[in-house]
């Protein structure tokens, strides 16, 4: 949109065709882009391309002939209220509130809070907030800017990327203060000590992506782990930790309050994610890491004792490895039960290489790298079978996921991520398509580094997957 | 004061919206024949090649121009490009 923006502040009319679902988000952006204004209409989502062009291509180019109403030749400013109490009363009266909802109309048809994620929040009053801002140095009206550069990232759609750039909290373009990100924190739940944890995470901008179905999450790495008490055992992904859950849940807030993310206006994830229902926040286990395996801390060029937040952006749900009760424990000691059977090691003892069970499932529906959480068994297990180091991990699993080019064209996502084939395949430094059929391509993405190693968990041997997760990491110590 | 009638000033957790300045739209054209149009194409075939396919057929006297990637992001139109161009046609992205 800011593009369209652009060429209708140099004279020149454009119009755009959407899908009807997609309406509130381009008004919204055009808006935001300051042609609030802008023509466009809706395509089909299920006519036939020719049926559905004949309908609206009238409409379409007499949008650039038409003469301009008065509202669309009107100049003016769009500003909201920016007071810093934004409520007065008793905590009763506070809590019914912060928890009042907007009604969204098609695609959503239901009422959507306005200030939370739907749950019930701690009430962010001056007291509350002067003491969670003593979990920082930083003052209260500082701006939040990047500390670090950024590697420009497609799905963080004009995000800051240069050290010292104001965040930009999208899909709105809103910035925060230390303060504001301390208020969301405290609504989440989260104590003085968590808030150089969320600070950083606000470095991020708190992407909520937009159609399909995302999810987000962070994964903290370094000494904070310890010092907060996180949970990176048992259940660590799931409910019960005081910090675990408020950290995940502030990303959520602060994607609601800072970026503006509302369902069915600019947050256009067709079944929403489960993830995202509470937020997730876990770390990783480093006293349980094999050694050689680096950190995620240390894996971004952080130092070990340094403290970070990778902040994820995955693709679809969970998937777990789904070993039996004892049917791992019967292929590593013995060789014995299905996966044995499955690897032809029957009788043979382990160390029996485990990933062999996950994959190539894990790239059957998506590709691109994926995140892999396991327990530090399974971990010892990859060391014992020759991993020295995370790396080669990566490697294997990126080998591991070539198949012909004429499989890989039958995926659903390759002819966008590919620009329908225009370009280099980087393997054979080849154009796309000059390749024969049976040439092997990595369905794990271009780097084998997108793949991602966390180990976490308890002691009951088991891996999980998702999609995608690999993400930056920002420092928690600048924040402290 | 009791506790439960206790007033508190409850802080405002919104992210900073700077004012946006609004402008009008660019004046529309008094004719379509003998402009330079560009389509500037954003993915979603099906529609995109019925639609440039049409456009062509159905108004020859148009100077038709292209720009075209799979993804999100415009392939945008240079500012050379720009002096020229007389509208664009935005399919199917914003």
């Amino acid at each position: 949109m800011p593009y369209l923006a652009k060429l209708e502040k140099a004279g020149i009319p454009t119009v755009l065709v959407d899908l009807a679902d997609q309406h509130n988000m381009v008004s919204q952006e055009a808006m935001v882009s300051g042609v609030p204004k802008i023509r466009h209409l809706h395509a089909s989502r299920m006519l036939p391309g020719p049926a559905d062009v004949d309908q609206w291509i009238k409409p379409l180019l007499d949008a650039l002939t038409r003469p301009l109403t008065d509202e669309e030749k009107a100049t003016g400013r769009w500003e909201i209220p920016q007071q810093r109490v934004l409520f007065t009363g008793t905590l009763e009266e506070a809590e019914e509130f912060y928890q009042q909802t907007q009604y969204v109309p098609h695609p959503v048809n239901a009422n959507i809070s306005v200030y939370t994620d739907g749950f019930p929040i701690v009430i962010p009053t001056e007291e509350r907030v002067q003491k969670m801002l003593k979990g920082t140095s930083h003052k209260a009206d500082e701006l939040i800017r990047l500390a670090e550069d950024l590697p420009p990232y497609i799905g963080a759609m004009g995000r800051a990327t240069k050290k010292g750039e104001p965040v930009l909290f999208h899909p709105l373009k809103r910035t925060a203060t230390v303060e504001k990100v301390a208020i969301n924190a405290v609504m989440a739940g989260c104590k003085p000590e968590h808030l150089p944890v969320v600070l950083a995470i606000a470095q991020s901008g708190c992407s909520i992506s937009t159609t399909n179905f995302p999810s987000q999450a962070v994964c903290l790495s370094g000494p904070i782990v310890k010092e907060i008490g996180l949970n990176v055992g048992v259940g660590h992904l799931g409910p019960g930790s005081p910090v675990n859950g408020p950290i995940g849940r502030s990303y959520q807030l602060m994607a609601v309050n800072l970026s503006g993310a509302t369902p069915g206006i600019n947050r256009m994830g067709c079944h929403g994610n489960p993830m995202n229902n509470g937020g997730m926040c876990f770390g990783e286990n480093a006293d349980r890491l094999p050694p050689g395996w680096d950190g995620l801390n240390v894996e971004a060029g952080f130092e070990k004792k340094e403290s970070v937040v990778m902040v994820m952006q995955t693709f679809g749900g969970i998937v777990g490895s789904q070993f039996s009760p004892g049917g791992y424990r019967a292929l590593q000691k013995s060789g014995h039960g299905g996966i044995a059977r499955r690897f032809g090691v029957k009788g043979q003892p382990g160390p029996h290489n485990w990933l062999n069970y996950i994959v190539p499932g894990i790239w059957v529906g998506r590709e691109g790298g994926a995140t892999i959480i396991m327990v530090p068994e399974l971990a010892q297990h990859l060391v014992d079978l020759g991993f020295k180091t995370k790396d080669q991990v990566y490697d294997w699993l990126w080998k591991k996921s070539f198949e012909p080019l004429r499989d890989y064209r039958n995926r659903s996502w390759p002819d966008f991520a590919r620009n329908g084939w225009i370009g280099i395949e980087k393997t054979s430094g080849k154009p796309w398509k000059e390749l024969a059929d049976d040439y092997m391509v990595p369905a794990a993405g271009d780097d084998p580094f997108q793949s991602c190693v966390i180990v976490a968990g308890g002691d009951e041997e088991a891996a999980v997957e998702i999609h995608g997760g690999r993400g930056e990491c920002f420092s928690i110590d600048y924040w402290r | 004061m009791a506790g439960k009638d206790k007033v508190y000033e409850c802080l405002n957790p919104l992210g900073i919206q700077n004012p946006v300045d609004t402008f009008p739209l660019a004046p529309r054209l008094d004719t379509l024949d003998g402009k330079e149009i560009w389509l500037s194409i954003t993915g979603e075939p099906d529609i995109t090649i019925a639609l440039e396919k049409k456009l062509k057929s159905d108004y020859p006297n148009v100077n038709w121009r292209q720009k075209k990637t799979y993804g999100i992001f415009p392939v945008q139109l240079t500012e050379e490009e720009m002096k020229t161009a007389d509208g664009l046609i935005q399919a199917v992205c914003w």
